[in-house]
């Protein structure tokens, strides 16, 4: 590809990644939930369009105007074409067919405050229940975040293909369920919009988890999270607390991105990252919110996850760590959530107040279940604390052990890099 | 909220006494006032007819076909309203520009509402 042309199309890619989400619920409204596929092809060939006509002419000077445009009247097309063979649902599929309504309706659909709200009402019907949970990110990923398949796939690690049968799935649910493209009200919005939310930290921490490497869509992916949930709290019926709470944490965690690997993709504990590097602005902004999402009782895991966070973020160096605080915050997770990572957290916590020995046997009471066996952090979090105890044999056992659970080649390198720590041997 | 139409009448075609530029800025005010009702989210559509069709008179199975006579006061389009009672949606009607600059009538009806199966 020649560089110019190059330069356009990464201009589509980026520049309109947001406007392409933005047309796409915009558009799903118009031909209906079950058309959120013709949604996608008509904002597609927009794009297309737009990408041929300034490969030729150059970019024009609105360029988002422009592609707006190319969508709103291949939208009419599709409409008057198809009327006799679908039915589209929505007031506006038929007030877009009417000479009378055509143009008022136009300028309706895509006035600021509707497509806010659409994007909203679209983030409802990706993150419905009914839709497996890595089918709701990667749709979401997909329609609202202008996602390609190929990036999604870079970003789950996993084949196109399989990202693309997830898309399928997904889309063959909405249709089959029936999902509409609304946001719930009353009673159904709260449970709903606690499971949006569980999807907005999965996509969140699909970015962060630092053994996949600092590769710049793993960031991307981050801020997708955090511009959703920025929807979502910009909207007068849908934000609360909670959605406040999930903001601090997530950019108070994302201030620490690009210190949580050092140059060669090892991944690094708080405790050895550079401090310096870490983004002053991300933190003050999760303090912002974290102060927004505390103006009530409420108390959710985002508030806590937030505020332990938080006390990371505040602390002048790792030696001064507030680490009797950050353990009372455990102790109220432990309340509301016991999932291993939050007791292996907790006893590492422990193990700073106290003595590893005494985290060791925190965990040794609690770790006989299944769920534990099977979990790799049971393992490094345990050696860690053996190796702190001066039990380095302990350690390297553990270690070995975990090495025979199915891994991919970045967790196994992090562990042989630990087991050549513990030995001794650099 | 309930459900009203808006049938809208004239006699021939109700705009043709006013010049180009005059009925640019007529079919820009109805554009306005369309959005406007998209807005307050009080319209449900709205529909121009074409000024041909047919009447037909049925009696007891039989049918006689009328001559459609645009002459006469005929349907040009209707409204499909949301609105509070009969007084709002007269009130809507009343607000389309249609008739600001022209001669027309409007027939404002509410929807039956079925109250339910015996």
């Amino acid at each position: 590809m020649f560089t110019a042309e190059k330069n356009i199309s990464d201009q589509i890619d980026h520049l309109f990644r947001h406007e392409y989400g933005k047309l796409v619920s915009v558009l799903t409204k118009t031909f209906g939930t079950p058309h959120i596929q013709l949604a996608e092809d008509v904002v597609q060939e927009a794009m297309l369009e737009a990408l041929n006509q300034w490969n030729y002419n150059g970019v024009p000077e609105n360029p988002v105007g422009w592609i707006y445009k190319v969508a709103k009247y291949k939208a009419v097309n599709v409409l008057n074409r198809e009327k006799y063979k679908r039915q589209y649902a929505s007031d506006v599929a038929q007030q877009l067919q009417s000479e009378w309504t055509l143009k008022p309706a136009l300028d309706y659909i895509f006035t600021d405050k509707e497509v806010a709200d659409d994007q909203l009402r679209m983030i409802f019907t990706c993150c419905h229940p009914s839709i497996s949970s890595d089918s709701q990110v990667a749709l979401t990923l997909k329609t609202l975040c202008g996602f390609s398949i190929p990036e999604i796939a870079k970003a789950f690690l996993t084949h196109e293909e399989n990202i693309n049968k997830r898309l399928v799935r997904a889309r063959k649910t909405i249709k089959e369920a029936n999902i509409s493209f609304e946001v719930p009200i009353g009673k159904a919005l709260e449970k709903r919009l606690s499971s949006v939310l569980e999807t907005v930290y999965l996509l969140f921490n699909e970015g962060y988890d630092a053994t996949s490497g600092n590769h710049p869509i793993r960031y991307e992916l981050c801020e997708e999270a955090v511009r959703l949930a920025e929807i979502i709290a910009s909207n007068p019926n849908t934000k609360s607390t909670n959605i406040y709470a999930l903001l601090a944490l997530m950019s108070l965690n994302m201030s620490r991105f690009k210190s949580r690997v050092d140059e060669f993709d090892n991944v690094l504990d708080l405790e050895h990252q550079d401090r310096s590097l870490w983004d002053r602005a991300l933190i003050k902004k999760g303090l912002y919110y974290l102060e927004m999402a505390t103006q009530q009782n409420e108390v959710s895991i985002y508030h806590i996850l937030a505020t332990i966070s938080a006390q990371h973020c505040t602390a002048v160096d790792y030696q001064s760590t507030d680490w009797a605080s950050i353990l009372e915050l455990y102790d109220m997770l432990v309340q509301i959530d016991k999932s291993p990572i939050v007791l292996l957290n907790r006893a590492v916590v422990l193990s700073k107040t106290t003595h590893p020995k005494e985290a060791l046997e925190q965990l040794n009471k609690i770790g006989d279940s299944q769920s534990f066996r099977t979990y790799l952090p049971y393992y490094t979090t345990r050696a860690e604390l053996h190796f702190q105890n001066k039990e380095p044999q302990k350690a390297i056992d553990l270690l070995n052990e975990a090495l025979k659970l199915p891994l991919d080649v970045n967790h196994k390198d992090l562990i042989n890099s630990k087991l050549r720590d513990y030995s001794g041997d650099n | 909220m309930q459900e009203f139409m808006i049938f809208i009448k004239t006699k021939g075609d109700h705009l043709e006494g006013l010049s180009p530029e005059e009925q640019q800025a007529h079919v820009q005010k109805i554009g306005q006032y369309i959005g406007g009702l998209m807005e307050s989210k009080k319209l449900k559509g709205a529909q121009p007819l074409d000024m041909d069709g047919a009447i037909i008179h049925g009696n007891k199975g039989t049918f006689k076909d009328g001559p459609f006579n645009e002459s006469k006061e005929v349907i040009v389009g209707y409204f499909h309203i949301l609105a509070e009672n009969l007084d709002e949606a007269i009130a809507i009607a009343k607000a389309n520009p249609m008739f600001h600059d022209a001669e027309g009538t409007i027939e404002v009806r509410p929807i039956k509402q079925m109250e339910g199966i015996n």
